[in-house]
């Protein structure tokens, strides 16, 4: 049996997950195993992209539009990269963040489904296939979610279940419509569909959908309750990478759909505009440090959507790639924080901002760590959050639209305030008058975030060599 | 009047039902009985796309993926269940303490 | 032909609409949830109308079978325990209602729109999958379609199962130790006789998905009435030592799907692409695991929870 990597990174995680389901008490074995093992895979992936451009595979042997077929291009080879990286820092984290061995049991088969699922949303040129695929992600996602089962995960859950479901109904319809109008649900297909009725009103319904799966302002209301409750891997791995499975699709078929007017373009800006600006408030009103983390996630997002609109129809051509890099870079970012987030909770006892300064308790690797990944986050050279914030202005400016650029700004301001609330507690000592009891030694807790927070401050060093990559295989601009 | 056109446009009515009633519910049973309803509908849509007028057979992939369509409802909808019915015996025990 | 019919379609079509609109409307949950049982049925009759016999055996099967037996058990969960204070949701406001009706309605009349204009009988796989239908293995084109063309999706579809099974025994868990619901001797001497006919339908109708409407989804949804039927009797009572068959039996299907997948591949095959002389074989193979799983998810679904002894100070809850 020979396969390529493409089918690789499908199946090492299903078969990880199945294998993690039966033997329970080797789960915690096999699932950081399974996720190295993926994390391969995507890398001989990498090296075949990187010599042929883009990959593609016809499973069952049976071309689309009949059968559906798996395609690698630059950016979706990074999306899997970066899912791989940060699930594996994330899964380490885990080993030692779980401490219920029945949270230990379920999270591993519930992570490496959702790594299935994430792996083949990258991978997918069908739409109903990205529809199951969907379906694959939240169903995990939800079973993460409300991993620790606690009252308020589970009202969180519940939400986020309903909020999915709806989403992925949309899609659906969505789904239905551009069969209706063209007979076929592949990626060409689409592109080389003509504008009708039908598809716009199928676009309309899919993108609603997805925005409603990726949480833009003013759907985002499932996320801050579901992020901020769940266990701190679990929205490790919520955060950094399911609300970009959504974006992913969105940044497809936004491109391959008869193309968005302007008036389209702009109102995902304005959302996005929103997002910044509301969730910023929330996040600096947030009493719970992980509430405040998840209200960035809400910002971020917005931000993504505002670099997807910088320049409008003409540039979105060009714009692609500043919210791909923004992706990247809060993935990475947020992850590392989450999981410092964590720490700090199990650490300190509580998370509520006001006091984390009167514990005699410093956990302070957590709080470095921290402090780094909102470097990145709130867009401070190097870091890569820096060069996907800077590759957006940049563009706003050249394409004459100021009002991003302000907006990008203001975010940007408020994001410098919210994280100094927390940074400030970290650092106030004058407060607790007892021996500080300083962090003992490194623990695989700690290693994991401040890995994933270090690489978001390099990696801007690496943006060259990234945006040359993503660009391989013309994601946009020619059939795939 | 075609079969078609009749139920195509019920699968829409019935999908804009549970669609308001998924965005209004009062109660959360409610709301998952709404979800189906927007599910068979959108279910609908996809069939009726697939009728051809008879004698000739109809396209066969859309029943495909409607069937997948309905297995992972049920699946989305059973995990909902579940949640629900564990909220409310974590609230009923709340309440009795 | 059509012409009588014509009339039928009409009054069925709004019977939906108007089911729909009761199961939202109505106060009681319990008549929500017969009334929803109804729709579905109804609709499954639309659709065989609208030739897609395949798609109603599953939609009455799972649909609406598999799916009001979960909400009946939820509700039968929820009225157990005694009403909270203030439980009663708060009535929504009337211009919220209304403007919820109004932007549905919107939404509606534009899809409706959009609908009508698009091309009737249009494009579509109709002359790839009759192109493709002999190297597939089977005869039936919705069997090929599922299990050949798109055999990926379905493989995906049957993890989403996998999903939702891992889900809820994470969500919940404990013994029922509660005394069944008032089922009685005459259902049980019913159980005894009915549940061998009903093994015997769900395997004819995995076994002639090959050749006719049917398949591995219909087989294994009539199949897992079995599994409710023993639970709800009391016939079969999950044990924690249970566990380990039951979480084999969930993944039975995915791993032999995944498993013959990858098999295949090699040899200037790709994964999926059945060599065409065992086309048929393996895919009578993948159905029947496949079935198996279904039938043991489903019945899982349905009762809930893992079982697993829960300490002794909490009251066990229901069944």
């Amino acid at each position: 049996m020979q396969t390529d990597p493409m089918t690789l990174t499908l199946f090492v995680p299903l078969f990880g997950a199945i294998a993690a389901f039966v033997l329970p008490r080797a789960a915690s074995v096999i699932g950081p195993f399974s996720v190295l093992a993926t994390g391969a895979a995507v890398a001989l992936l990498a090296r075949e992209v990187l010599a042929a451009g883009a990959v593609t595979v016809s499973l069952g042997g049976w071309a689309p539009p009949l059968g559906i077929a798996l395609r690698a291009d630059g950016l979706s080879v990074a999306m899997l990269a970066m899912t791989a990286a940060v699930g594996l820092l994330v899964s380490l984290g885990a080993l030692d963040a779980l401490r219920d061995a029945r949270q230990r049991q379920y999270f591993w088969p519930l992570w490496l489904l959702l790594l299935t699922g994430m792996n083949g949303v990258y991978l997918g040129t069908d739409i109903f296939n990205l529809y199951v695929m969907i379906e694959v992600i939240a169903l995990a996602a939800v079973g993460l979610t409300v991993l620790s089962g606690t009252t308020a995960a589970l009202r969180a859950g519940l939400e986020y279940m309903y909020a999915s479901i709806l989403g992925a109904l949309l899609f659906l319809t969505g789904v239905g419509f551009v069969y209706l109008q063209i007979g076929r649900l592949d990626f060409a297909g689409l592109i080389a569909a003509e504008p009708s009725g039908a598809l716009s009103a199928a676009l309309a319904l899919m993108l609603v959908g997805l925005l409603l799966k990726t949480a833009l302002f003013p759907l985002h209301f499932w996320l801050p309750a579901a992020h901020a409750n769940a266990t701190a891997p679990a929205s490790a791995l919520l955060s950094g990478l399911v609300v970009k499975a959504a974006l992913y699709i969105f940044l497809r078929l936004a491109t391959y759909m008869p193309p968005p007017d302007e008036m389209l373009v702009t109102l995902i800006g304005t959302l996005g505009a929103g997002a910044v600006i509301w969730g910023g408030i929330q996040a600096l009103r947030a009493e719970r440090l992980k509430m405040l983390v998840a209200w960035s996630t809400v910002v971020q997002i917005g931000l993504i959507f505002i670099a997807f609109a910088r320049a409008g129809q003409i540039g979105l051509a060009e714009s692609w790639k500043a919210a791909a890099v923004l992706i990247l870079a809060h993935g990475i970012a947020k992850a590392a924080m989450f999981l410092a987030a964590g720490r700090i909770k199990d650490e300190v006892g509580h998370d509520v901002i006001r006091d984390l300064d009167r514990s005699a308790i410093r956990p302070t690797l957590a709080q470095f760590t921290f402090a780094l990944a909102a470097i990145s986050l709130i867009g401070l050279p190097p870091s890569l959050g820096f060069i996907g914030k800077w590759s957006l202005m940049e563009g706003a400016l050249a394409a004459g639209y100021w009002h991003w650029v302000a907006v990008t700004m203001v975010g940007t301001l408020m994001s410098v305030a919210y994280f100094s609330r927390v940074l400030a507690a970290f650092l106030r000592f004058d407060r607790v008058r007892a021996p500080v009891g300083e962090h003992q030694g490194w623990a695989l807790a700690d290693a994991a975030p401040l890995t994933l927070a270090l690489s978001a401050i390099t990696l801007g060093l690496m943006a060259a060599p990234i945006l040359s990559f993503i660009e391989l295989g013309y994601p946009f601009g020619a059939t795939p | 009047m075609t079969p078609e056109l009749i139920y195509g446009l019920t699968g829409i009515a019935v999908f804009g039902a549970g669609l308001a009633g998924s965005l209004g519910a009062q109660d959360r049973l409610r709301r998952v009985l709404a979800l189906k309803l927007a599910s068979v509908g959108a279910c609908f849509l996809l069939i009726v796309a697939a009728w051809r007028e008879p004698p000739a057979a109809p396209d066969p992939v859309p029943h495909a993926l409607v069937i997948t369509g309905i297995v992972v409802m049920v699946s989305a909808t059973a995990v909902a269940l579940a949640l629900i019915r564990r909220l409310h015996t974590l609230e009923a025990e709340d309440d009795a303490d | 032909m059509t012409d009588p019919f014509v009339l039928f379609d009409l009054l069925l079509g709004l019977a939906i609409v108007a089911l729909a609109g009761a199961v939202l409307c109505v106060r009681d949950l319990f008549a929500a949830i017969v009334l929803f049982v109804v729709f579905g049925l109804f609709s499954a009759l639309a659709w065989v109308r609208l030739s897609a016999p395949d798609v109603a055996l599953a939609e009455a099967a799972i649909g609406t079978g598999v799916t009001g037996a979960l909400l009946l058990k939820t509700l039968h969960h929820l009225r157990q325990s005694p009403a909270k204070a203030g439980a009663a949701p708060l009535p929504v406001p009337m211009p919220v209602i209304w403007a919820n009706a109004a932007f549905c309605g919107l939404i509606t009349l534009g899809l409706a729109a959009a609908l009508v204009g698009a091309p009737a009988g249009g494009p579509g796989f109709d002359a790839l999958v009759a192109e493709a239908m002999p190297q597939s293995g089977v005869a039936h084109p919705v069997t090929a379609v599922l299990l050949n063309f798109r055999a990926y999706d379905t493989l995906m579809e049957v993890v989403v199962l996998l999903a939702a099974v891992i889900a809820v025994w994470q969500i919940e868990r404990g013994l029922s130790d509660a005394p069944s619901p008032a089922l009685g001797e005459v259902w049980e001497g019913f159980a005894r006789l009915v549940l061998p006919a009903i093994v015997v339908v769900g395997t004819y109708l995995l076994w002639k998905g090959a050749e006719a409407p049917g398949g591995a989804f219909q087989g294994g949804a009539v199949l897992a009435a079995v599994g409710l039927l023993l639970l709800l009797t009391r016939l079969y009572v999950p044990r924690p030592s249970h566990r380990g068959i039951a979480r084999w039996a969930f993944v039975l299907g995915t791993g032999a799907f995944a498993a013959v997948a990858l098999l295949v591949a090699g040899g200037g095959r790709v994964a999926f692409q059945y060599p065409l002389e065992h086309a048929k074989t393996l895919i009578l193979l993948i159905e029947a695991l496949v079935t198996i799983s279904i039938a043991v998810t489903l019945a899982a679904l349905f009762h809930g929870r893992e079982p697993v002894a829960q300490p002794a100070r909490r009251d066990s809850h229901d069944a």
